[in-house]
């Protein structure tokens, strides 16, 4: 797989997760939003409750789960990421983190679409 | 979902009970995860549990698992927990019931198998202590648990067969323990018949053997004092059934014991080199683990050319010899660990070996000798009931002889000998906490080891010849107390103690 597709793969990824909430009841309110720490790729909105989803996508499972990616230094950024976004929007109520993990076929069809709740 | 299964941790030789909870969280990245102060070989579980149980057909639940050994503040160390982590997991997993009262214990290997675990006795011991059903060990390892009667010992061979059986699908029949082979005799590597000469010492080894005293042996190079004391085993009384318990507790412990190993019924020898460090010898490291004084236990520890033995190493063993047990003190634990061994000693008159030679000259100067001998101290030399020079044998000499003595000194004689002595020692000290003369405290000699007038005035003039230190004056009754048991005399009468003084403490004296 070349370097340059990572991208595309990525966006695709993030438009089947927000699709995929979107069908769980999740209300998505922020896409790719930008702090100082990095970018939340989905803030969504379910019973008042604010959750932050990180997307992880994956082509095939030879090189490792989308799972495994996600590092103590991945968790760190996510942590400082929604604090800042936190305060930025005055969000007062509860808020949690989510990954959301895909991986696709190489004909980019979803071979596999796991949500994890509360990671930190 | 909160599972959970008992298990143990060891303290030294104390064992202590361990709640092994596993809990499979909903939420969260798949992880694993175990706490409660696992030490490494505790911590790579994880590793050999997940390959473990996917070689057995299950699934990895790729979930948020968290381990927690409880009591919490207690550090765990050892690969058995190996078994109840996966089993808590499968169970997790599969819904079976666990029976209740049951201990699970034993190492995994990646491919489901269940590999020999050390201390499977020791966790026999604690399951019949605090009335716990069932233990479910490795098959190796099943022997060894199944000596201690009154629980059902499972030998387990893998995780699919432990599965399956609490399923219902397969049976598994508990372990009957089966009894060691080497019962009778001790296999030593030489027959006392094959040493040549040397009756003296031949009778110093059956006295020591018989009252389990400590001997010192000096002589000149090639006459005999390895040879003699690596006969000795064969001339040991044989462990008995409480003695035997603690010896394989030790051994247990370390991991002495080979799969579908049993109780160690023989008395041990442990002959390390004299470049053993103090921690080698007495025992030690951050988790105190037993050295050879305590694998020596009711057994022989032998220190070949005793004075090249490193002064620290030697002088940590007073302890030890005086009171039969040692306690290692470590900033994370304090351990107790019994040390009742019986030490022989080999050392050389003098650095070039010849100085009692007569015929060979002596080519150190009186200088180097006083140097070579100061090596040993006089606390330790004190310590040692048992003195004997070595004489080189005279080889015309013993070629005639050897036939005569051959029937008399045979290793399986003497022993006969020895255990009708050690016999007689504890049928006497039956209501003591005592086994044998050597043990004796001076409270054990005044009841005991009544003397006539005539064997006092002896030995009373002796000690004043000789200079003899209180505790020499004592161990000169212990060593007459033997003598007169091997002869089956319920007296000590003046042969008897004369005898005794000529194995006084008088190596180096001269000089």
């Amino acid at each position: 797989m070349d370097k340059r597709f990572n991208l595309t793969t990525g966006k695709l990824g993030e438009d089947i997760a927000k699709k995929y909430l979107e069908s769980k009841g999740y209300k998505i309110i922020e896409q790719n939003y930008k702090t100082k720490y990095g970018e939340i790729d989905l803030v969504a909105k379910k019973r008042n409750e604010l959750i932050f989803v990180e997307v992880r996508t994956k082509k095939g499972e030879n090189f490792g789960t989308p799972e495994e990616t996600i590092d103590k230094k991945k968790l760190r950024k996510l942590w400082g990421n929604t604090k800042a976004y936190a305060a930025w929007k005055k969000w007062q109520g509860p808020y949690r983190i989510d990954a959301v993990c895909l991986v696709l076929k190489y004909d980019n069809a979803v071979e596999r679409i796991n949500h994890y709740e509360s990671i930190i | 979902m909160l599972v959970k299964i008992l298990s143990v941790a060891n303290r030294g030789l104390e064992t202590i009970g361990v709640d092994v909870e596993i809990n499979i969280a909903g939420r969260g990245l798949p992880g694993f995860e175990i706490v409660g102060l696992p030490d490494k070989a505790v911590d790579e579980s994880k590793e050999r549990v997940r390959a473990a149980i996917l070689s057995s057909g299950v699934e990895f639940p790729a979930k948020k698992i968290t381990v927690n050994l409880a009591p919490a503040d207690v550090p765990k160390e050892g690969s058995f927990y190996d078994l109840p982590i996966a089993l808590g997991i499968l169970k997790s997993v599969l819904q079976f019931e666990v029976p209740e009262k049951s201990l699970f214990f034993g190492e995994l290997s990646l491919d489901g198998h269940l590999r020999h675990t050390k201390g499977s006795f020791l966790l026999a011991l604690f399951a019949k202590e605090k009335g716990f059903k069932n233990l479910f060990v490795p098959k190796d390892s099943a022997n060894e648990a199944a000596a201690i009667k009154g629980i059902k010992v499972y030998p387990i061979e893998n995780l699919f067969q432990l599965v399956s059986y609490f399923s219902g699908k397969t049976s598994i029949d508990s372990a009957v323990y089966k009894e060691p082979k080497d019962r009778l005799p001790v296999p030593a590597e030489f027959d006392m018949k094959e040493i040549l000469g040397q009756e003296q010492a031949k009778r110093a080894a059956e006295i020591a053997a018989a009252g389990g005293h400590n001997i010192i042996m000096v002589g000149s190079p090639g006459s005999g004092k390895t040879m003699l004391a690596r006969a000795l085993p064969g001339i040991l009384p044989p462990l008995g059934e409480e003695e035997s318990l603690e010896v394989t507790k030790i051994h247990s412990l370390s991991g002495n014991i080979p799969p579908g190993g049993s109780l160690i019924t023989c008395r041990q020898f442990r002959a390390p080199h004299h470049t053993a460090s103090p921690v080698g010898l007495i025992g030690g490291g951050t988790r105190p683990h037993p050295g050879e004084v305590s694998l020596a236990h009711h057994g022989v520890l032998f220190l070949d050319e005793f004075n090249e033995f490193p002064r620290q190493v030697m002088e940590a063993m007073r302890q030890p010899l005086e009171d039969g047990y040692l306690t290692i003190s470590r900033s994370k634990e304090t351990v107790k660990y019994p040390a009742n061994f019986m030490l022989v000693a080999s050392a050389n008159p003098c650095p070039c070996g010849y100085s009692d030679h007569p015929k060979k000259n002596c080519v150190c100067t009186p200088r180097q000798i006083r140097k070579y001998q100061k090596r040993i101290s006089g606390p330790i030399l004190d310590r040692i009931d048992l003195h004997i020079n070595i004489q080189p044998v005279d080889v015309e000499e013993f070629s005639e002889n050897q036939k005569a003595s051959e029937f008399l000194h045979s290793s399986k004689e003497i022993r006969k000998r020895v255990i009708l002595g050690r016999k007689r020692q504890e049928k006497r000290f039956k209501a003591e906490s005592i086994k044998s003369n050597a043990q004796m405290k001076n409270s054990h000699i005044k009841k005991y080891c009544s003397l006539t007038k005539e064997t006092e005035q002896l030995l009373r003039q002796a000690s004043l010849k000789f200079q003899l230190s209180a505790r020499s004056y004592m161990k000169m009754i212990k060593v007459a107390r033997t003598i007169a048991d091997l002869e089956g005399v319920p007296e000590i009468t003046v042969s008897h103690m004369a005898e005794a003084l000529q194995y006084r403490p008088k190596i180096y004296e001269e000089v």
